[in-house]
């Protein structure tokens, strides 16, 4: 039963994750006065993109520029068999929290390692700025983690989820909110693409259904984090959590999509700045949480 | 005292009247006079090259420079001894573009100059044809010549091409920027990818009333002022009389076009800081002003109003009315988004202290328009050179010291309000009578000069009447020639994410496309257009 739950679950998040993407570009065209694309639009997009030929660099390292895209889009695949998304139902096991953080740090890792490859100036200074963006973050994740690790007592999702309802756990979640805005590859940290200044950077040179599977990754990776903040929230025992679900991802999505309308995009430095800053916030979060409130 | 150092360097007085003097130097005092007229304060504005043969003369050289003190136009002619001229670029390094210009288009050689080589000619144009020389025929194809250009690596330095097509640019030019990690250690630009022989064509086949037209479509953004420009030459030269209300029609257009210029600007300034929100609402601002010139002038752009000796088209009251109406509403909403825009931390971080010219640097290389005057340099033609309605009308020219991109954004933004504030009052102050002088007669092998204040800056045109309704010499001068070869100097030191905001500050304006470079490592190809369709 369990295996058919994951597998609707699986189901949901592919077909979802990009209809999510055409809602928030809906709403920012209208906050920007504009009448925007249909909610399928991204979908058209992608089928578009899978249907066109790929082309392959002369100067990259073919067997890495190839394989980056497929480690990438299944590695964050993997992650929602561990992350309930509509159903509740996932595989769990002690540590998972911990493979998580992994798989998620493997997918920006290929994503990089795959642009490098490509041997494009571009896509190497936002690869650069993709890294330097994810060390940053990846340091306010680990304190997050562990500040979550100390609420629940535990290392697997089965136990931390719902978060108890403490001060702590209010400001982690908090904190996880702006990691997950950083991470989801939004305006203003949308440093590595940056299409005006360095030509949409690490995918520069991808094209067909590579390039369709690495925009499918972040749309992907937007929802898994969306359902593990949501998962913190919701009881799984809830017997309307499918509805709160839902709720929840609309309202995550007005809110991420109307805060991307009001930004310019910060420089690598401040968004650096930014994060570090925040590391120190999440440390004293984890002292609180050590205290025990 | 411009007189003064004129005549102590026997300089034989050709023209003075209130607005030009234009005086013949002899070669060897050339530098000394450029020298002495920029500590006086005139900057260089332009240069032209003439071949004066059929006047019985030979090669000339015309260098113009702008004293802004004694709200004069100062034109220096030299001509050439042997197709040799002395380069002032040692001296005034703005004049080096204007000199290689010449180098190329008239096979004139300037003594010392420092750098030369090839500016606007492709590389695979052959050596010694002279394209703007009188015996070489407007529609001549001379045959295309191999080449091969040997690029060097630096170590430990990445090149990064922003153009010939780049998001960044909507035009096509070059930036090779060079880059260590995020920092830009080196900057050059390749640009003239398109010229598109608008002089020669004007000197070739099109009369004095045509020119208006050639002349507004130099540009897409600023076409209107380019059209005043030219046709203030020609008005100069002939003494003509212009009809009060055409001067104040003229100014209302030339305004127009300002807020519709700075507001573009504004809008890819806003998409460029990755400020999209900004972006979309100051765009549909911005199409109220092309509703409104479509309103006085039958057309969103290109206006085609102008003539010699007026404009073509009237307002009457109910332009008028709505008008005044419009501007109402949007000056708030302008108000609204970008003190909003203003109040933006992370924006203004993005702006400030990013891409500064000196205000020393910024005289040598003459910059002009809102470039120069967010560097602490008072210039503005509209204010030194009163032309069309501006004499009579009040306003503020915007000056900022930082010399950032700070600083030239809110110039440009302090502009559109005192633009909007100028037609209101020349809207107020609308004379009545005629709108068209056609009774004049042109003068033959006057030196002529005429200027305005386009949105980018200063805009020169330099003109030597011909015989029959034509032009013998015609050479427009945009403001971004000017500006430009202050952005490498901007971009040193920077951060490569800055790059695009900056070669942006100073609004640039390229052109059409036409030649595309393949960088391959070692070498460059450059292919015209027709041989890059050929191969597909």
């Amino acid at each position: 039963m369990n295996i058919i739950f994951i597998a609707i679950n699986l189901a949901f998040a592919l077909i979802i994750a990009p209809l999510i993407d055409g809602f928030e570009r809906k709403i920012r065209a209208r906050l920007q006065n504009r009448q925007g694309p249909s909610i399928l639009q991204t979908w058209w997009d992608l089928i578009k993109l899978f249907k066109r030929p790929t082309i392959e660099p002369q100067d990259s390292i073919k067997p890495l520029y190839k394989l980056a895209p497929y480690i990438t889009f299944t590695s964050v695949l993997t992650a929602y068999l561990i992350i309930p998304t509509v159903l509740p139902a996932s595989t769990n096991f002690i540590g998972d929290l911990i493979l998580v953080v992994y798989l998620l740090g493997l997918a920006t890792l290929s994503f990089v390692i795959g642009a490098f490859s490509s041997g494009n100036a571009y896509a190497q200074i936002g690869s650069n700025r993709d890294v330097s963006l994810f060390m940053s973050e990846e340091l306010l994740l680990a304190f997050i983690i562990g500040t979550i690790a100390v609420i629940g007592k535990s290392l697997s999702f089965d136990r931390l989820f719902p978060l108890p309802f403490r001060i702590s756990s209010i400001l982690a979640l908090l904190l996880l909110f702006l990691v997950i805005y950083v991470a989801s590859t939004r305006l203003p940290f949308d440093i590595a693409e940056a299409e005006p200044e360095i030509i949409e950077g690490p995918l520069i040179e991808y094209s067909g259904k590579h390039l369709g599977l690495l925009k499918y990754f972040v749309f992907l990776k937007r929802l898994l984090l969306y359902s593990l903040i949501l998962d913190f929230i919701i009881p799984i025992q809830n017997p309307i959590r499918l509805i709160c679900y839902l709720i929840g991802i609309i309202i995550l999505s007005i809110v991420y999509s109307t805060l991307e309308a009001y930004y310019g995009r910060f420089r690598i430095d401040q968004a650096v700045g930014i994060l570090k800053r925040a590391s120190i916030v999440a440390l004293i979060v984890w002292m609180i949480a050590v205290v025990g409130w | 005292m411009i007189l003064e150092i004129l005549k102590s360097n026997n300089a034989k007085i050709l023209r003075h009247d209130e607005k030009v003097t234009v005086a013949l130097v002899p070669n060897d005092k050339l530098r000394t006079t450029a020298e002495l007229l920029f500590k006086a304060g005139c900057y260089y504005a332009t240069g032209a090259g003439v071949d004066e043969r059929l006047l019985g003369v030979g090669f000339s050289m015309y260098h113009i420079f702008n004293c802004e003190a004694e709200g004069r136009y100062i034109i220096i002619k030299a001509v050439a001894s042997n197709l040799k001229i002395p380069s002032i670029t040692p001296i005034i390094s703005g004049t080096n573009w204007a000199e290689r210009e010449v180098m190329d288009m008239l096979g004139i050689f300037f003594d010392e100059h420092p750098e030369p080589v090839r500016l606007i000619l492709p590389d695979d144009w052959p050596e010694g044809v002279y394209p703007l020389r009188k015996d070489f025929r407007y529609n001549e194809r001379p045959p295309r010549v191999e080449f091969e250009q040997k690029r060097e690596k630096k170590p430990g330095v990445m090149e990064v091409p922003v153009g010939p097509y780049h998001p960044a640019l909507h035009e096509p030019e070059m930036f090779e920027l060079y880059v260590k990690g995020e920092e830009i250690v080196g900057a050059v630009y390749r640009g003239f990818h398109i010229h598109r022989g608008m002089e020669k064509l004007a000197e070739g086949r099109m009369t004095i009333n045509q020119i208006p037209f050639l002349a507004e479509r130099i540009c897409g953004i600023c076409g209107y002022t380019h059209n005043c420009a030219y046709v203030q030459a020609i008005e100069d030269a002939a003494k003509i009389e212009v009809p009060e209300r055409a001067l104040y029609i003229r100014t209302i257009l030339l305004e127009l076009e300002r807020i519709h210029s700075h507001m573009l600007w504004l809008g890819v300034a806003f998409h460029l800081l990755g400020f999209e929100s900004g972006f979309m609402h100051t765009w549909r601002i911005r199409e109220t002003f092309m509703d409104l010139a479509e309103l006085l002038t039958g057309n969103r752009k290109t206006y085609g109003m102008n003539l010699i000796g007026g404009v073509r088209r009237d307002i009457d009251e109910n332009k008028k009315k709505g008008l005044s109406e419009i501007l109402d509403k949007t000056k708030k909403e302008i108000r609204e988004i970008f003190d909003n825009a203003t109040q933006m931390r992370e924006l203004i971080n993005r702006m400030e202290g990013i891409g500064v010219l000196s205000k020393k640097k910024g005289r040598e290389i003459g910059v002009v328009g809102p470039t120069a005057r967010g560097s602490d340099i008072d210039t503005d033609v509209r204010r030194d050179h009163p032309y069309a309605a501006y004499g009579d009308l009040e306003f503020k020219v915007p000056i900022y010291k930082d010399g950032d991109v700070l600083s030239r954004f809110l110039v440009r933004y302090e502009e559109v309000l005192e633009s909007i504030w100028l037609i209101e009052q020349a809207l107020d102050q609308l004379p009545p009578g005629d709108i068209l002088n056609e009774e004049y007669e042109l003068p033959e092998h006057t030196i002529c000069v005429g200027a305005t204040e386009a949105p980018r800056g200063e805009d020169v045109h330099f003109a030597i009447m011909g015989e029959g309704n034509k032009v013998y010499r015609w050479h427009p001068r945009a403001p971004t020639y000017n500006n430009l070869p202050a952005v490498p100097i901007m971009l040193k030191g920077e951060k490569l994410a800055d790059a695009p905001i900056i070669i942006a500050s100073i609004d640039p304006c390229f052109s059409c496309t036409d030649h595309i470079v393949i960088v391959d490592g070692e070498k460059v190809y450059r292919y015209s257009l027709d041989n890059y369709l050929g191969g597909l």
